[in-house]
């Protein structure tokens, strides 16, 4: 069985496991919430050195979760390391899924998460008060959300630039109008 | 802030989105009465309407749950006498999604012969609910 690379080829990509961009969200949601805790209880102080902002406990964390993001932005989330861990680990425990779901949207969803914390990363860097902070909860409902009501809402968001025409929907790939 | 602080407000980032995921999901599937009048043509639809009720499904490529709807609509239409199922990809056709405010897919609309639009559904539809909506109208079809 031959993967399609993701909207490059041209051809609908192959289906995955539902549950799997959800385990993923579960974990992402997790870290977020330590994220929160560690940038409300390790503030760097007003008068904070870069070094200082940089070596902050939230702020490593927040950048090993905006890393993670990107890898499955942009290698796809069927490559991602959670993906890897559901379908060595938790799939094979699980029985089949009644339908597969396109990767497209998951896959555009991991770019929102890039682009939210990174945002919290920047101004973790500024020096911006409870900035990281905020822009990790902001992540964390979302990850929350997808993880426990099943809600994408990175999904929803490519949904309406599908349909506002930003993105090509049908068969064909994943250009920028 | 102190440790007891940072996750009193954890627990209460967690209470937040615990009620946003409930609201979510209490009002997705429910059963929306049209008294509107709007009418849907079969035109629209690529097919001429059932006896009764058609279910109209308007789906998207990307759409998570609309294979799941699509099993239980084409279910109950083989349940009842004159009732069809119809599904409509609107990944590409803007107008017919804006004409009928498909904000979010599946989208299911009950449409009576005459081409009204009766009852819709936004999100994955209940089952027990709409096959509850489904025989009140084809009831009142008659």
């Amino acid at each position: 069985m031959t993967t399609s690379e993701g909207g490059t080829t041209g051809a609908k990509p192959k289906g995955i496991d539902p549950r799997g961009p959800r385990f993923g969200a579960t974990i992402t949601a997790v870290l977020l919430l330590v994220t929160v805790f560690l940038g409300l209880v390790f503030v760097p102080g007003s008068g904070a050195t870069l070094a200082e902002r940089v070596s902050n406990p939230a702020f490593v964390l927040l950048v090993v979760i905006t890393l993670l993001f990107a890898w499955g932005a942009f290698a796809g989330i069927q490559r991602h390391p959670y993906g890897q861990i559901f379908r060595v680990l938790v799939r094979p425990r699980l029985d089949a899924p009644a339908h597969l779901e396109d990767p497209r949207p998951p896959t555009f969803a991991q770019l929102i998460g890039f682009i939210v914390s990174t945002v919290g990363v920047v101004l973790g860097i500024l020096g911006v008060p409870f900035g990281l902070v905020v822009a990790a909860a902001f992540a964390f409902i979302a990850a929350f959300l997808n993880s426990v009501f099943g809600y994408c809402l990175g999904c929803q968001i490519y949904l309406l630039l599908v349909r506002a025409g930003v993105f090509r929907g049908g068969a064909s790939s994943l250009a920028v109008e | 802030m102190d440790p007891i602080g940072a996750l009193a407000v954890v627990l209460a980032l967690v209470a937040v989105g615990t009620v946003c995921g409930v609201l979510w999901r209490w009002r997705v599937g429910r059963a929306r009465e049209v008294n509107s009048g709007k009418v849907i043509t079969e035109e629209q639809i690529g097919q001429r309407f059932a006896e009764k009720v058609t279910l109209v499904q308007f789906s998207t490529e990307y759409c998570t749950y609309c294979p799941a709807t699509r099993s239980v609509l084409s279910q109950l239409a083989a349940e009842y006498q004159g009732v069809k199922h119809v599904e409509i990809d609107v990944t590409n056709d803007q107008s017919l999604a804006n004409a009928f405010k498909v904000l979010q897919t599946p989208t299911t609309l009950l449409v009576l012969s005459s081409g009204q639009i009766r009852a819709r559904f936004g999100g994955p539809p209940r089952r027990a609910e709409l096959a509850e909506t489904l025989a009140q109208l084809i009831d009142s079809a008659h």
